[in-house]
């Protein structure tokens, strides 16, 4: 009977007690302070996606470093200084979206993406639902802009344009023109998102599409598919992959004797690891990069592209790709948005957004009805000697292709 | 045909490593009852120890093993000696769990020293291939698969012909009695466990040399040696090997004849399948089985 | 050598530690209907506590209770007869899927598709219940973790259905949403309901004669079987009544995230999650699994929040010391610590080391 009742009158107590503390609503101070303004970033610091996370987080801290190294941004007549929060989202989607949501309640309105599309597509949804404002970094999946959603933006050119450049590049530019290619696809959203725009560019030049090949995604045996594709003859193989594939690739075609033309890869060949990985290996591979240091275009923040390169290289010591350019873009749009809208309101800053019109360190940012960043265009770099060189479209290009690309 | 014939010495050959990967795990569970779910950082610490002696010293990744297998045998002996020996008589459960921190700890460990960037061995062989009629056969991964195969040789004739390894299998049958009988099996576990860890980094020295690797790949190595210790079996040193040699084939089959996404189906399909029709494994002993373990 | 005469063969003490049998001495003590009261005293606090809170905080404290309901549901198989499925997220996952296709294809309500996966995740579960149970121990566990893991394959090989490795998207507005989005504040309730559905049914089952059968099974399924337990009835009834709660909490889940993908609905980080919560909790217990799963998950969102670049590593460190001070789970340890009056840190580890 003594047990019960303490036991009873304890929970009631406890149960009192928390009642009594906080009370329910949406702070809307902190987020947006006098002389500061906060962003939450939620980033795949650990877990699958921790290097491509660690590498867009260098990206987002560039451009605290260089907003506030101008004074900050100014918002009428006081300068806001950027003061980003980044939480580790281990690598998935539903902690993200989790975040994303801490992030409201502590009165951050204006977030930048996390790392790759299935963790943007979850923040998206809830950025939506709470009145929130992102800039999408490197999320490039289609379908996120599929959704109707009017809250999200991304600087970066869709996923359907990954493999499509390359395609419009060899179509250009290689001689003899190519005339078979085969799609190597992993079997994530993306992926295929890339694999579709690659496949219907390359018809639309004229090219015969060998049937596309999937494996799963991540796999680092991909030689199943390269077999199939050798019976095939092809002149191009063009992965629509990851890294890991990516490198699978271009190794398991060695071993196999796989030689075609040349090879075309989405997002591997233009980060340094690529060709630190593969050394010789990587010579000639072609990859479409939404950023190159060669690119037009300039800000008052940044700069050229050629002046975010050296300054990029001189804070972290290696050379700048496009996943922190992206990132540096992304917050370099919220930025430019809240300059516009003079004000730190997310639904000011959104409409500033969708109406922003402007040339860039990474090239133009206007967004379409969407929220998809169309007039930039993507351009196809090479490995030559090592290093990641631009060879188009043609205004941004540094050396001519080599072709065939094989070795 | 010489697609089947391709497609069959390439899934021999990355069965191989992947039996090399499997081989230690697949010992420290039939030894000590202990399923180390930080099998897969060791073989992942194993590839970095034998990158890093390449940068440094411009070592070939034949002779960089080395230094994995060392490195991680002092790990694997400290681990077994200084942690796991606290709880291993605890119910199994515990030292899963136990080596779930461990891995939490070492992967992000090395995502704090390497910040997680993908790297390789880089040699001048690897990748070269021997072209045998029209099948070609890669360098890199016919020297790893060889290695599986020479170190469960040496393994069982370790345990079948040393004081060592006898007091090591006869620890791993009862260890009560193997104590009576002089056997120090604190000591044993500690050695069980360094040449598991041991045999982890050589693989990952191996998988560095043909491949990528990052801290990110450790849980699916961990995931690949617990299939293949199933369905090789436990109690028998072949085991691992007949497990690894099997998976690597069905999956390569499983491409080339199915679609490239279905790998994976089939490969625990098999697993499910091997398991329901012969719970101990392919060559596992019944003793394994019947064991009570929770 | 004393200590040596109580290992067996299989290296275990045969003095078992601590079973689920003694359930700890203070709930005996009580009147049956008291642990009913404070139950339901819990589950108002946790109403209480929810009008305190802002929305994103709602969100935290709804993936508290939504592993709550998880680890309880891991508990009716893994800590009852010590089977320990390790592809219990098969269940959720199939939960999650079966609700968002009957959702974006067939266009049911809600509330129609989540008993409907409930009992989908649940007949699974009589399915692979009777090959897979006559499988011991370990070899169970990679046997259910075979299944889960060839559960993703088959999800991502068939996108005509499952949207496949893009993933899947309930719709949530416009004319095709079938049910409106419900909100963290509704979520929150429905978790908490299904967190208490699950309880209670712990609780009910630890009193009830298939309880004790599970119990048996776990002493000794021989024996079990010997005093006249249905033992292959019991287990896949255990079996079938865990994959119906968590295939439940995957459908909530479903609906909560609004698009999955088939790597996070069949984690096996998830099925982790459970079997640890319940172990540093106390398995086969009433408590135990609530403790776990809250004391873990507010660990690690505190990490989180703190410790931005070494979360996890911190987090792998103090699961290893808490697996050495309390290996028969906080339940048990408190328990051992009130009858004994002292904090016994370091008896566990003279009776399990070597």
């Amino acid at each position: 009977m003594k047990v019960r009742t303490t036991t009873v009158a304890v929970t009631a107590v406890l149960a009192l007690s928390l009642a009594a503390c906080g009370s329910k609503g949406s702070r809307s101070t902190s987020g947006a302070d006098q002389d500061q303004l906060t962003i939450g970033v939620s980033m795949s610091l650990t877990g699958s996606l921790a290097r491509e996370g660690l590498l867009t987080r260098s990206g987002y801290e560039f451009c605290q470093q260089v907003i506030n190294g101008k004074g900050g941004i100014p918002v009428g007549d006081r300068k806001v200084k950027l003061n980003l929060v980044f939480q580790d989202d281990t690598s998935s989607p539903d902690t993200a979206a989790q975040l994303i949501d801490q992030y409201n309640d502590k009165g951050y309105k204006l977030v930048l993406s996390p790392y790759g599309s299935a963790a943007t597509e979850a923040a998206a949804a809830v950025v939506e639902r709470n009145g929130q404002v992102m800039v999408d970094s490197l999320g490039a999946d289609d379908t996120i802009f599929e959704k109707g959603y009017r809250r999200t933006f991304g600087v970066l050119s869709p996923g359907s344009e990954y493999a499509a450049s390359i395609v419009e590049a060899l179509h250009d530019l290689a001689k003899p023109t190519p005339k078979t290619v085969i799609f190597l696809s992993a079997d994530d959203g993306f992926s295929k998102s890339v694999t579709t725009g690659g496949e219907k560019a390359a018809r639309g030049l004229g090219m015969t599409v060998l049937p596309t090949q999937f494996f799963p995604n991540g796999a680092s045996d991909v030689s199943a598919a390269l077999s199939k594709a050798k019976a095939l003859h092809p002149d191009v193989i063009i992965g629509s992959v990851h890294f890991v594939e990516g490198v699978a690739i271009i190794k398991q075609s060695k071993e196999l004797g796989v030689r075609p033309q040349g090879f075309g890869e989405t997002v591997a060949p233009p980060t340094p690891d690529f060709p630190q990985t593969l050394n010789e290996l990587a010579e000639g591979v072609l990859g479409s990069s939404q950023w190159v240091s060669s690119g037009k275009g300039s800000d008052k923040w940044f700069g050229t592209s050629a002046d975010y390169a050296t300054a990029y290289k001189a804070k972290f010591g290696e050379d700048a790709q496009y996943h922190a350019a992206s990132a540096s873009a992304a917050c370099l749009a919220l930025v430019m948005a809240v300059e516009k809208a003079h004000s730190l309101q997310p639904d000011a800053v959104r409409d500033a957004l969708a109406s922003l019109d402007t040339p860039s360190f990474f090239g133009p940012i206007k967004f379409d009805p969407t929220g998809k960043n169309v007039t930039k265009q993507m351009s196809v770099i090479q490995i030559q000697h090592g290093e990641a060189v631009p060879v188009w479209p043609a205004d941004v290009a540094q050396k001519p292709l080599i072709w065939p690309g094989a070795a | 045909m010489n697609a089947f014939l391709q497609s069959t010495v390439y899934g021999l050959l990355q069965g191989g490593l992947l039996a090399l990967v499997a081989v230690g795990f697949s010992l420290v569970w039939g030894v000590m009852n202990v399923i180390n779910l930080a099998h897969g950082a060791f073989v992942v610490v194993g590839a970095y120890v034998a990158w890093q002696l390449n940068e440094w010293l411009g070592l070939d990744p034949f002779i960089a093993m080395f230094g994995s297998m060392a490195f991680l045998f002092v790990t694997g002996y400290l681990v077994q000696r200084l942690l796991v020996n606290l709880v291993v008589n605890a119910p199994v459960f515990i030292t899963l769990l136990l080596t779930f921190g461990l891995d939490l700890l070492l992967t992000n460990g090395l995502i704090m020293i390497y910040s997680g960037n993908y790297r390789a061995i880089n040699t001048s062989y690897a990748l070269k291939s021997l072209a045998l009629g029209g099948v070609r056969v890669p360098v890199g991964r016919l020297l790893g698969c060889l290695l599986a195969v020479a170190c469960s040789l040496l393994l069982v004739s370790l345990m079948k012909r040393t004081r060592t390894g006898l007091a090591i299998a006869a620890t791993g049958m009862d260890r009560g009695a193997a104590r009576l009988m002089g056997i120090r099996a604190r000591h044993i576990y500690a050695l069980t466990f360094g040449i598991a860890a041991a045999l982890a980094g050589l693989a990952g020295a191996m998988l560095a040399t043909v491949g990528t690797f990052s801290p990110a790949d450790a849980s699916k190595y961990t995931l690949f040696s617990f299939v293949i210790a199933v369905l090789g079996g436990l109690g028998n040193m072949y085991g691992a090997l007949a497990g690894g040699l099997l998976l690597g084939l069905v999956e390569s089959w499983a491409g080339q004849y199915l679609s490239g996404t279905l790998v994976n189906a089939v490969a625990f399909g098999l697993l499910v399948l091997v398991l329901v029709a012969r719970p101990a494994g392919l060559l596992g002993r019944p003793f394994y089985e019947s064991r009570l373990e929770v | 050598m004393a200590a040596e005469s109580r290992v067996d063969v299989t290296g275990k003490p045969a003095a078992a530690p601590p079973t689920p049998a003694d359930e700890p001495d203070g709930w005996r003590r009580l009147r049956p209907a008291t642990p009913w009261a404070i139950g339901a005293i819990a589950v108002l606090a946790v109403i209480a506590l929810q009008t305190q809170l802002y929305s994103g905080q709602v969100r935290t404290v709804s993936t508290v209770l939504m592993f709550i309901a998880l680890a309880q549901s891991w508990n009716i198989l893994g800590g009852f007869t010590g089977y320990a499925s390790f592809g219990q997220v098969a269940f959720f996952g199939l939960g999650g899927y079966s609700t968002a296709v009957l959702m974006a294809k067939a266009g049911l309500s809600y509330w129609m598709a989540l008993p409907l996966s409930a009992v989908i995740a649940a007949a699974f579960a009589a399915v692979i219940g009777l090959p897979l149970l006559r499988l011991r121990g370990h070899y169970f566990a990679i046997a259910t973790l075979g299944v889960a893991e060839g559960l993703r394959e088959i999800v991502i090989n068939v996108p005509r259905l499952t949207g496949g490795g893009a993933g899947i998207s309930i719709p949530v507005v416009g004319k095709h949403a079938s049910t409106a989005y419900l909100g963290n504040d509704t979520f929150y309730i429905v978790f908490l309901v299904v967190a208490a559905a699950t309880t209670v049914l712990v609780g009910v089952l630890s009193r009830s004669r298939l309880g004790y059968g599970l119990r048996a099974i776990r002493q000794d399924e021989a024996a079990a079987a010997a005093a006249g337990i249905d033992t292959t009835r019991a287990k896949v009834t255990a079996l079938v009544l865990s994959a119906f709660c968590t295939g439940l909490v995957g459908s909530v889940y479903a609906f909560q995230q609004v698009t999955i993908y088939p790597e996070r609905l069949f984690d096996v980080q998830i099925t982790l999650l459970m079997v640890m919560m319940v172990v540093i909790g106390g398995s086969g217990t009433v408590l135990g699994p609530i403790i776990g799963a809250t004391a873990l998950q507010a660990l690690s969102e505190y990490l989180r929040a703190n410790f931005t670049e070494v979360h996890t590593f911190i987090l792998g460190a103090i699961i290893i010391a808490a697996v050495i001070i309390l290996p028969q789970g906080a339940v048990f340890f408190i328990r051992d610590a009130w009858r004994t009056r002292r904090l016994p840190l370091l008896d566990n580890v003279r009776t399990y080391r070597l």
